[in-house]
């Protein structure tokens, strides 16, 4: 082949492979307008009045804005106060899950004792039994132990997640060998201090990662602080947001205002942990 | 410094016995080289001289005191792991000092002992990268240097070579051997490479089913292995083992192998005449002889590799190999007159497996 062929078709090649490479850049671009698009219409519609709202085609840049909507909800409702409740009851719930987890796992993974199998397959069945099956138990439990609507009271039911056991257990495994923990006791490291200064911080990306599901998984429950908590002050955002659809009409406006101040913990936070959810969801091969 | 006393030392896991009956004792200030194939119990020895296993049966003593039940943070002990066992997450000085701040050291000592410990092993510039920054050499001599550091009693070794490339463990080994002789302390090393073995041991210690098989010097072992399994195991190629019996002809023993050939058995040998036996040549003593004198066999395989020439025959049933020093015009397919030197063979009893060759 001479050089001239030989050029001519590196470059074919090299258009094409850029052809592809912006073929592909276009599909991802679509899918992300796709994704980001209700997002988008949430907070134009928060600003938007009732007649726009409805208006066919929809805009995205409100014609005439105004912060009524924001005004109202932050006036009408506890708003703020819910977002508080949220707030706490996720950090607390991501603190105790961590700590849980980081011991279990730990344990779990690294001891060798016959029983801890029997353990670890029960924490295992645990996950495969769905909340809403021990959702009672646990509301009478909650009774008896007089902390319903409290903070306490939305803990009791997230305090312990099995997945994040199993996913600390596994990478542990699977990321600090025995040696590890072996030299360390040769080195005269005591159980404690191998677990808080070896153990802990080789397991910062995991312990990320499950922090980030942790916290999400507090924010968006649901089911349960809707039966714990009774009385208004004491809501978190998800159940204050339902109040806006009542039986008869949802009241888009208020409903949009309202989710469009929620995001910002939520996009504030994924901005800040956005390696450590990236990691999260690769390494659990969950999409949440 | 420190003795290390092995006495009948026994572990098993489960119903599976992986140390049994061992005794050992390492000489102040030697280097044990703990060797055999996967599965001998050498690791798990180590183990237990490390306070890693519980000694289910017998006692170890490091410098006169048991340490049975003594902890492995106060057996006064340093291990290097196959792994290196490097803290991922801190920096060489902080690795090496990791047991000095445990021990509540003051700075200034730690510093100084970990620079110390750096310039000896040619670590100096790195004291302030991490593990991952560094090779696979660097990284056992930082291996080495946290267990330098501590200046313990006694140097405990767990293959820390196999992870290495060929050349890269020729050098490490030197770098061992030097490190040694300089500090002298009792040093227990594990391994299935008999070659590191041979070459850093004052003492071998030949395990195989968690017994010790046989307890000597490198050239002790080699030139009088104890048994067949030692034989075959010490030495490169391996030991060749050629079934027959033991006969008297015309007034001197010799031995017959299962394919006729006779060969002259040394005055010494102390063997009953009609004794089923096996005769163990390593193939560096096999040379060749004029036809008639010694083992003939078609050639199987010739490897030259310049020095010396590797030949594998096959003499009816069996095969044996040879390494010649000169160069071979044959090819495979013809026939080759071998003969050993006499005084390098080793008789072994067939039904104990055990040397007979008085010694």
């Amino acid at each position: 082949m001479s050089d001239r062929e030989a050029n001519r078709a590196a470059t074919r090649r090299r258009m094409r492979r850029v052809l592809v490479d912006r073929g592909i850049d276009v599909v991802l671009m679509v899918f992300s307008l796709l994704m980001l698009l209700p997002l988008v219409f949430l907070v134009s519609n928060g600003f938007k009045t009732p007649q726009e709202m409805l208006a066919w085609p929809p805009t995205i840049i409100p014609a005439n804005p105004t912060t009524d909507n924001f005004a109202a909800v932050l006036q009408d409702t506890p708003l703020l106060r819910w977002i508080f409740n949220s707030v706490v009851f996720a950090v607390l719930s991501t603190l105790a899950i961590l700590a849980t987890s980081s011991i279990a796992g730990y344990i779990l993974a690294k001891f060798r004792y016959r029983s801890l199998n029997v353990i670890f397959a029960l924490v295992l069945a645990t996950a495969i039994v769905p909340f809403e099956v021990y959702m009672i138990p646990l509301y009478f439990q909650a009774q008896s132990l007089g902390i319903l609507n409290s903070i306490w009271g939305l803990l009791l039911g997230y305090l312990v997640m099995s997945f994040g056991i199993f996913l600390i257990r596994q990478n542990v495994i699977h990321s600090i060998p025995d040696e590890l923990l072996e030299a360390a006791r040769i080195d005269g490291a005591g159980e404690l201090w191998i677990f808080f200064r070896i153990v802990l911080p080789l397991l910062r990306g995991a312990l990320g990662a499950l922090g980030v599901l942790a916290f999400f998984q507090a924010w968006t429950a649901f089911a349960w602080p809707m039966i714990v908590a009774t009385n208004r002050e004491a809501y978190t955002i998800e159940v204050g947001l339902a109040l806006f659809q009542t039986g008869f009409t949802v009241d888009l406006g208020r409903l949009s205002a309202a989710s469009a101040i929620v995001l910002i913990p939520s996009i504030t936070l994924f901005v800040i942990l956005r390696r450590n959810f990236v990691q999260g969801v690769a390494s659990t091969g969950l999409k949440e | 410094m420190a003795a290390v006393e092995i006495r009948n030392v026994a572990k098993s896991f489960g119903p599976t016995d992986i140390i049994r009956n061992v005794t050992v004792e390492v000489p102040d200030g030697a280097f044990v080289v703990l060797v055999g194939p996967s599965g001998c119990g050498k690791s798990t020895l180590l183990r237990m001289i490390a306070g890693l296993e519980d000694i289910d049966k017998g006692e170890i003593s490091i410098g006169g005191r048991v340490i049975n039940d003594v902890e492995p943070k106060h057996r006064d002990i340093a291990m290097v792991f196959q792994n290196y066992a490097l803290y991922p997450h801190m920096t060489i000085a902080e690795n090496m000092g990791f047991s000095l701040r445990l021990a509540r050291q003051s700075k200034k000592e730690i510093e100084e002992r970990v620079q110390e410990a750096a310039r000896i092993l040619g670590l100096s510039e790195y004291l302030h990268r991490y593990p991952k920054q560094l090779s696979g050499g660097q990284r056992q001599r930082v291996a080495m240097g946290r267990a330098i550091v501590r200046q313990p009693q006694v140097f405990l070794f767990d293959e820390p070579l196999s992870n290495l490339d060929a050349k890269l463990r020729v050098q490490m080994r030197g770098e061992l051997k030097d490190m040694h002789a300089r500090f002298k302390t009792t040093t227990i090393y594990v391994t299935h490479d008999q070659i590191e073995a041979m070459t850093m041991a004052d003492l071998i210690v030949v395990m195989r089913d968690g017994v010790v098989e046989q307890i000597g010097t490198p050239l002790d072992l080699y030139d009088y292995p104890a048994n067949m399994f030692v034989g075959s195991f010490i030495g490169s190629p391996a030991m060749n083992f050629l079934k027959g019996a033991v006969r008297q002809v015309n007034g001197q023993q010799v031995f017959e192998t299962g394919s006729g050939f006779r060969l002259p058995l040394h005055a010494a040998a102390a063997a009953p005449d009609g004794l089923m036996a096996t005769l163990g040549i390593r193939p560096e003593h096999l040379s060749l002889s004029r036809a008639g004198e010694g083992l003939a066999g078609r050639i199987v395989t010739i490897e030259p590799t310049g020095s010396e020439t590797f030949v594998v025959l096959q003499l009816g049933e069996d095969r044996i190999s040879a390494l010649l020093r000169q160069r071979l015009t044959a090819s495979v397919g013809d026939e080759l007159w071998l003969a050993p030197q006499l005084d390098t063979t080793h008789l072994f009893d067939s039904a104990t497996t055990k040397r007979l060759t008085g010694s």
